[in-house]
């Protein structure tokens, strides 16, 4: 049959590459690991195999792009993930807001890696590019989409809509014209809460973290092969520190989005997604130091296998955790299933695998120390940061593999109630270890150093970093024995290593990469302690408490009143709404000196209508160079559809009233007495079948003043007909005339009270976090550092 | 003994040290009563939520009240303090985390297993295209 407007060419082209992308990866790995057991001219179908096989995919990312640029909506993946109202900027976005395209996203990056090590790695071109071709056949066999059976391998991103399983044999799909109907004219489109540009920036920097994490992977593995047990380390190195720079910076990113964008009210929430991210890049940085070690001194080789080999499994086991929705009960970040689990699961066992049957074979050769490293030297300190950073990174994928242990031991653990506390129970000390090791270590010699000299040079940074803690302490009255212990190990790794780079490396800039990315690792500690550890909600609600409830920590604001709120006193000056943002602009006060009211600045906290997927809050901060003013709305009555705007409709508050005559006869609504003082009954004139009754209501309000008003019923040949009435004096209340209950004598009138502006209010949660600067500064310094290291790591290499 | 010897039983002494933490801070699911057999102890609750009874969002006091069935068919009305979060009505599951106050649950979390935010086409919207 042929079906009228769809367009089948890019699609089919799309899976015709995947499927090329697919084979030539398997020749490549094939070629490739012929060519390393030493088959003459196997390594031409290597070379050629990843060639083709790196053109496929930017050949399928190409169509991916140009079917969604096209809206050709007959394609699942542009319905689900693009809208023709959509801004062409966001395309990117669209393009791995799906699990399909974020596997090719990755898939991109390892292409390009893969290509610019065919060209650089020499005669480690073989063995990496095996591992590297591998893993590309498994990633594109992700996004094949064909069938063996009842058994599904991989999801494709160029399935008709038509063609889902789901919708198999229904009628629509037997319609040559079926894009015609209303529903195939548009896609869902673009989840709104991701149309920003940490959307288009924060994927691709993450997916490039991943894939920069095969390298040391494939290198070790390369070198367990060779039986090269400490050669790989030096080609290996400049690579590793680019992947602690492009994956720390991505999650770095993802801490920033949530910050500015989201109302998570906070940096970073132990979240198992967040989880899952940061545990790679701790083995990996752990792993990166190692390499040194190797290097310099073929020292803590097998741990330096271990970290370098798990890195890449851990990114694996991410992946696993964050796409199979086993994280369903206990993760913000939900991604549905699709279906894929079996085959994340049996590529996650198969990496292991390898990993760990050529770890085991090779081990009882892998070179070991025979003399213990002495106390004062870096080897020594290095090691042991390296196992601290290990250890943490265990410890948090320990617990937030809890929903995994559940299914494989059949437990039903839930994951901690206040995982804050049970995390930095945890990462505190971590942190404090790591700090004090970040700030000796520089100053200590390989092999050896005199304790004394070391000391002396360290003196000054550690005094420096105890006053500071005191002020700092002081300012903020922080009573926590271990906030302020890691405050003070952080700034003295953040002094020893600014007096580091001063002092040894003369302020030479192309040398500055580690002191200055250890100054920033520290000052991210420091930042995110100062600030999230003494964040203070200023919001919290004094004026009211609700009954059975623990701490109100929001705040209640009527139009264009002022209240008072922590520091300042706050009013809310206006409302408006430009697109789907509705925005609340809310002034801040302060008394000055004179004792007179002083607009200090204004906030736009919005919140964004989403009628495909909910409303979202999104915040306003004022950032001050020592703190930030954090606030998102939580509660603000919006347009419902069909529905007035609440701001232009003139009635509210509405009410039933029942009156039973001789018995209720006054009841209070709108601070008032309702007094239902008599019933008046009469016929409308000519016709037996009619019936009017007129409802004498006094009305009383708190100042004692009368009013009234008579709503009348009328029933006419069995219609019924209500007359309104309303007062005009204040308050202004509706009356209609609802029902006659015969039988029970039970008269109900509906009423209303005439909204006035000021009784419309918001709800709002502010945050003020102090000195969160430091923690930007610190990402800053974190990025530069890194970079600065991998510039001179890949200029020596 | 050697340095390394050392290192290695801190560090398998950490990691019990983990494992121990990790089952004295993880909580159990449980059902409303056992809740109520701990007031005011944290525990988590997974249920269902009963679209039938109402669902009621007092802005004044920023207060949640809703009811939850769970697994064993107890029903318990629950208390949060917060707006409604998006597509609440949507949720097959609800995860709750808090604790038993008298005649109702106190809620200081609320998570819901719902058709997913990022990415759902195989519910909702796919039952209003089942009619072609």
């Amino acid at each position: 049959m042929e079906y009228i407007g769809e367009h089948p060419l890019p699609g089919n082209l799309g899976y015709l590459l995947v499927i090329i992308a697919f084979v030539s990866a398997l020749a490549s790995a094939l070629g490739y690991f012929l060519a390393e057991k030493g088959k003459s001219g196997f390594e031409k179908i290597g070379r050629a195999g990843f060639i083709i096989h790196a053109v496929s995919v930017f050949s399928v990312v190409g169509t991916l792009f140009y079917i969604i640029s096209q809206h050709y909506f007959e394609y699942n993946y542009v319905w689900s993930h693009s809208s023709m109202s959509m801004p062409m900027r966001y395309i990117f976005s669209c393009f791995w807001e799906g699990q399909e395209g974020s596997f090719l996203l990755w898939m991109f990056w390892h292409s390009v890696i893969g290509l610019v090590l065919i060209k650089k790695a020499k005669n480690w071109e073989f063995p990496v590019m095996t591992i590297f071709a591998l893993v590309q056949v498994v990633l594109a066999s992700m996004i094949m989409g064909v069938y063996l059976g009842d058994l599904k391998i991989g999801s494709s991103p160029f399935i008709l809509i038509r063609e889902l399983p789901e919708y198999l044999n229904l009628p629509f799909t037997q319609n040559p014209n079926y894009l015609s109907l209303p529903n195939f004219a548009d896609g869902r489109g673009l989840n709104p809460l991701l149309q920003n540009y940490w959307m288009t920036i924060h994927p691709p920097t993450l997916f490039l973290g991943f894939a920069l994490t095969l390298i040391p992977f494939a290198y070790a593995i390369a070198g367990l092969w060779r039986k090269d047990f400490t050669g790989w380390a030096k080609p290996a190195l400049a690579w590793t520190f680019a992947g602690v720079m492009v994956l720390g910076t991505g999650i770095l990113m993802g801490g920033a989005w949530a910050y500015e964008a989201l109302s998570f009210g906070g940096f970073w929430a132990w979240d198992p997604v967040e989880n899952s991210s940061l545990v790679p890049w701790l083995v990996l940085v752990a792993g990166a130091h190692l390499l040194l070690l190797v290097r310099n001194r073929k020292k803590a080789v097998m741990a330096a296998f271990i970290f370098n080999l798990l890195s890449f499994i851990l990114v694996l086991y991410s992946t696993f955790l964050t796409r199979s929705g086993v994280l369903g009960d206990s993760s913000v970040h939900a991604f549905v299933d699709l279906g894929l689990n079996g085959q994340l699961l049996v590529y996650l066992f198969m990496f292991l695998g390898l990993a760990l049957v050529l770890f085991l074979a090779r081990m009882k050769d892998i070179p070991r120390s025979k003399d213990d490293d002495p106390l004062w030297s870096r080897e020594f300190w290095m090691f042991m940061g390296a196992l601290v950073l290990f250890l943490s990174g265990i410890q948090i994928i320990f617990t937030t593999s809890i929903p995994v242990i559940n299914k494989v031991f059949g437990t039903s653990m839930a994951p901690p109630v206040d995982p804050i506390s049970h995390y930095n129970g945890w990462q505190l000390p971590f942190a404090i270890i790591v700090s004090v090791m970040i700030a000796v270590s520089q100053f200590l010699k390989y092999k050896d150093s005199k304790i004394k000299e070391v000391a002396k040079k360290l003196s000054l940074s550690l005094v420096l970093a105890l006053v500071v803690t005191g002020i700092f302490s002081w300012a903020l009255s922080m009573t926590h024995a271990l906030y302020n212990a890691l405050l003070a190990a952080s700034l003295f790794a953040a002094f020893s290593n600014l007096d580091y780079f001063l002092r040894v490396v003369k302020g030479q800039i192309k040398n500055a990469g580690s002191s200055l990315a250890h100054i920033g690792f520290a000052l991210v500690l420091a930042g995110a302690l100062v600030s999230t550890g003494n964040q203070k909600v200023i919001s919290q609600n004094e004026t009211y408490i609700a009954e059975d409830f623990p701490v109100n920590e929001h705040i209640l604001l009527n139009y264009k009143d002022t209240l008072k709120m922590g520091p300042y006193q706050v009013s809310w000056m206006d409302q408006y709404q430009e697109g789907v943002n509705r925005y609340y602009e809310v002034a801040y006060f302060k008394e000055s000196a004179s004792g007179k009211l002083e607009e200090s600045f204004r906030l736009q906290p919005f919140i964004q209508m989403n009628k495909t997927m909910g409303n979202v809050a999104e915040p306003s901060t004022k950032h001050y160079w020592n703190r930030d003013v954090y606030t998102h709305i939580t509660y603000a009555e919006l347009p419902e559809d069909g529905k007035k705007d609440p701001m232009e409709e003139q009635w509210g508050n509405e009410s039933e009233l029942k009156f039973t005559p001789n018995k209720v006869d006054s009841v209070i609504y709108a601070q008032s007495f309702i007094i239902l003082d008599s019933l008046s009954t009469r016929g409308v004139s000519g016709n037996a079948n009619s019936l009017s009754v007129k409802a004498h209501l006094k009305v009383v309000n708190m100042l004692g003043e009368k009013s009234y008003a008579e709503p009348v019923y009328e029933i006419e040949n069995n219609f019924v007909r209500s007359i309104e009435d309303s007062l005009q004096s204040s308050p202004s209340i509706k009356f209609k005339f609802e029902n006659i209950d015969a039988n029970q004598g039970i008269i109900t009138i509906k009423a209303w009270e005439e909204k006035r502006p000021e009784d419309q209010f918001i709800v709002m949660k502010a945050i003020v976090f102090p000195y969160i600067n430091i923690l930007w500064l610190g990402c800053i310094l974190l990025f530069l550092g890194t970079f600065l290291a991998v510039i001179q790591r890949f200029r020596k290499a | 003994m050697k340095t390394s010897h050392i290192l290695l039983l801190v560090a398998i002494a950490v990691a019990v040290g983990f494992v121990i933490s990790t089952l004295g801070d993880a909580s159990t699911y449980v059902t409303f009563p056992s809740a109520e057999a701990q007031m005011g102890k944290k525990v988590t609750v997974i249920g269902e939520l009963n679209t039938n009874k109402p669902i009621d969002y007092q802005a004044k006091k920023n207060q949640l009240s809703f009811f939850v069935v769970d697994s064993l068919k107890n029903e318990r009305e629950v208390l949060y303090g917060g707006p409604k979060p998006q597509d609440f009505e949507r949720s097959e599951k609800i995860t709750l985390t808090g604790y038993a106050k008298d005649s109702v649950f106190i809620a200081e979390k609320i998570l819901m297993k719902c058709p997913s935010k990022y990415n759902d086409q195989n519910t909702v919207e796919a039952s209003s295209r089942l009619n072609y």
